[in-house]
């Protein structure tokens, strides 16, 4: 048990359906890319973490998609739990999933308290010489919301670019904000989470 | 919705949740719906408070009670044995990971218009005033011989066969007295009433050695409870079910379960459309021609700014009232959790106070149970029928879960899941097919 616990941060994918959600995380996984919907590569995939340095500290995102539950039913609310950060996707060709990224921000500031929001407009390589949603756009989007968001970033995970920047510097942000908060974090508040016992039925005495 | 599923699982509460999990894993195709806006049917816990309160048509909460977003209320009570089956499944499936939990403080037993700490090991027996000098003596014995038991080593038994031999017959030969059986029969082997008493003795052991188990993991009390509430569950296990390619639709009403030939069920229809499926999966709500009352039951949801008295301040705790304590046929329950849990506004307390009725005045049967909660800011009663199916579903292929003899744990639960599991797919749930390793750090 002597090995320093590198500090672990649940990080959510968020945003409709078909944006590409899967496709972030299968990069962030595995560093591929599919053009069906496949759902195969991800089957029993949970959530998968991965180690960032930044400057002299370590930290690991553990990164969560969907399981493809937002496509007709809604998100469970167990999913926002213990996030520390959010990442909410759309896609630079899809105005509608950019116009919908309000509700699935109160659904973060509703189960996710604590979490940091980032924005990420996918699909980049998609964009034609007019875009579909313009900067302007996407910085009105963030004031409306009163600056909850955090970092901007554009990817495209067909061609792979801007994935690994933006995961690069929200591990960088949270670090920053971690900082201060950890020393706030009162250890009372934390459950702990069962794991299996190593079966000593023996002093398993009642008296 | 129009498509063709091996299985169709109707309603998201907590066995329908483990089971669509169960069978997505098991590489079946899987749509999984509920008529209601939100997961867990029963088993959700609600949030915010406000809706709470006009669930039971009770006017809005007032500021006292803080955030209505930071309540989570479960409609039903029920903690985990921190060795039991569902602490099992949940480690199994890999569904613990979506989940953290605290001991419950301590469990208390009711005894002569007061309540004790049920004592958790030789000191607090000693100490315990539920028993004399000498029975103290006699239940330390009791205990020891429940400890060493095995039951694959007859040695151990000490020629007295538990098998055979009834309940009654061992507290006899420990010269155990009334009330001793009491305490051990209703807070540590968890009866609701007495028939076990002339049931062989193994069955008893077997449930105390679960509490003595369950109780040396965590420490405090062999109880669980989960951060933000039961609902938890059922979502943590609709995420495995989704993962592994289950379907989830939600606020889909369901109009009829399409029977084929040979009354095989063949789909599921709402309004217009129906999803073609070999097996349908669900709770008693959706199929009420195939259900029979087993019975009702009353619930009253408390909500306090305060601990419990003679709880020693408990964040959480439960009380169990033995039936003949208060002259019933079966027990009644107090389960308390608090702002602890993220369930309640910082420094409120939520009770639970249950039984099973027996009159025709369910309110007037958990009034032992409301007098130990001291003042009490606002007060939600229930009375609901529970069911359990009319057949085994083998005909059919609609499989329906039960609530049968509800204990304070979530052991029948699982053993009715994982019986309804064998039953529609014929074989046991196989664990290995679940990929730990995938969704876990160590890459
Ligand atoms: C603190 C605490 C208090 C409890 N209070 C009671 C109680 O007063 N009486 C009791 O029998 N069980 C009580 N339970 C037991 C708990 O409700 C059972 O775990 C559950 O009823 C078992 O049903 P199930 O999960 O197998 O079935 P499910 O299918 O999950 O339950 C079906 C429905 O029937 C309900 N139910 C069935 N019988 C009873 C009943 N007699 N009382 C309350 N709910 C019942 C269930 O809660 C649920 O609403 C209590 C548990 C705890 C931890
Ligand atoms: N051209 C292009 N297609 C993408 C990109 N990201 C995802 N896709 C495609 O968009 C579709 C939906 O992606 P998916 O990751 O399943 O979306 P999800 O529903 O949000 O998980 C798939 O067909 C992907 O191949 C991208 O950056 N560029
Ligand atoms: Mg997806």
């Amino acid at each position: 048990m002597a090995t320093i616990k590198i500090p672990e941060q649940k990080v959510i994918l968020c945003g409709e359906y078909g944006v590409g959600k899967s496709s972030i995380f299968r990069r962030f996984t595995n560093n591929t890319f599919v053009t069906a919907t496949d759902r195969k590569s991800t089957l029993g995939l949970d959530h998968y973490s991965k180690t960032y340095h930044v400057g002299d500290r370590d930290l690991k995102l553990q990164l969560w998609d969907t399981g493809g539950m937002e496509r007709v039913a809604s998100i469970t609310s167990s999913y926002y739990k213990f996030a520390e950060a959010a990442v909410l996707v759309f896609a630079l060709d899809n105005p509608a999933s950019f116009h919908i990224l309000s509700q699935h921000l109160l659904d973060i500031v509703t189960y996710a308290e604590n979490a940091k929001i980032f924005l990420c407009g996918n699909k980049s390589d998609l964009l034609s010489d007019v875009p579909q949603i313009t900067d302007t756009e996407i910085e009105a989007f963030c004031e409306q919301c009163h600056n909850l968001i955090t970092g901007t970033y554009k990817t495209s995970c067909k061609t792979g670019e801007g994935v690994e920047e933006m995961f690069n510097d929200i591990a960088s942000q949270l670090v920053q904000s971690n900082r201060s908060r950890l020393e706030l974090q009162s250890m009372e508040q934390h459950g702990f989470k069962i794991t299996p016992s190593e079966e000593t039925t023996e002093d398993s005495c009642l008296c | 919705m129009d498509e063709e599923y091996d299985a169709i699982v109707l309603g998201t509460g907590l066995k329908e949740c483990i089971l669509s999990g169960m069978l997505s894993v098991s590489g079946k195709k899987v749509l999984h719906v509920d008529r209601n806006k939100y997961y867990g049917g029963e088993s959700a816990s609600i949030c915010p408070l406000e809706e709470l309160f006009s669930k039971f048509g009770a006017p809005a909460p007032d500021d006292s009670y803080g955030r209505g977003r930071d309540w989570n209320v479960d409609l039903i009570p029920k903690f985990l044995m921190a060795n039991g089956q569902l602490v099992k499944l949940l480690i199994h499936t890999g569904v613990t990971r979506y989940l953290e939990f605290k001991s419950v403080e301590g469990s208390y037993v009711y005894k002569g218009g007061k309540i004790s700490k049920v004592p958790v090991d030789q000191k607090e027996a000693l100490a315990s005033d539920l028993m004399g000098m000498f029975e103290k003596r006699r239940f330390r014995n009791f205990l020891i011989y429940v400890q060493d038991f095995q039951q694959e080593d007859p040695k151990t038994w000490k020629d007295f066969d538990p098998t055979t031999a009834d309940m009654q017959a061992l507290y006899d030969k420990f010269g155990l007295d009334k009330n001793t059986q009491d305490f051990t029969g209703h807070a540590l082997a968890l009866y609701r009433d007495d028939d076990y008493l002339k049931r062989p003795a193994l069955e008893t052991i077997k449930r105390i050695k679960l509490y003595s188990d369950s109780l040396a993991r965590y420490g405090k009390s062999p109880y669980l409870y989960p951060m933000y509430g039961l609902g938890e569950l059922p979502q943590g296990f609709a995420r495995l079910s989704a993962i592994y390619g289950g379907t989830y639709m939600l606020d889909k009403p369901i109009d009829e379960i399409v029977i084929g030939e040979g009354g095989k069920v063949v789909g599921v229809r709402s309004g217009n459309e129906i999803a073609k499926c070999k097996q349908v999966y669900c709770d008693p709500t959706y199929v009420p021609d195939r259900v029979r009352k087993k019975g009702r039951v009353v619930r009253c949801i408390c909500l306090m700014d305060h601990p419990i008295a003679n709880t020693k301040d408990a964040l959480s705790t439960q009380i169990i009232i033995p039936q003949k304590q208060v002259g019933r046929n079966s027990d009644i329950y107090v389960s308390v959790v608090s702002y602890t849990h993220q369930v309640a506004a910082k420094g409120w307390f939520i009770a639970m106070v249950s039984t099973t009725v027996e009159t025709e005045n369910p309110e007037n049967e958990i009034k032992p149970g409301l007098e130990l909660l001291g003042p009490v800011r606002q007060k939600f009663t229930s009375v609901s029928d529970y069911y359990e199916p009319t057949d085994e579903g083998l005909q059919s292929q609609i499989f329906i879960s039960q609530s049968y003899d509800a204990t304070t744990h979530f052991e029948t639960t699982c053993l009715d899941v994982l019986d309804i599991f064998k039953r529609g797919t014929g074989e046991e749930f196989d664990f290995s097919k679940i990929k730990h390793e995938l969704g876990d750090e160590e890459q």
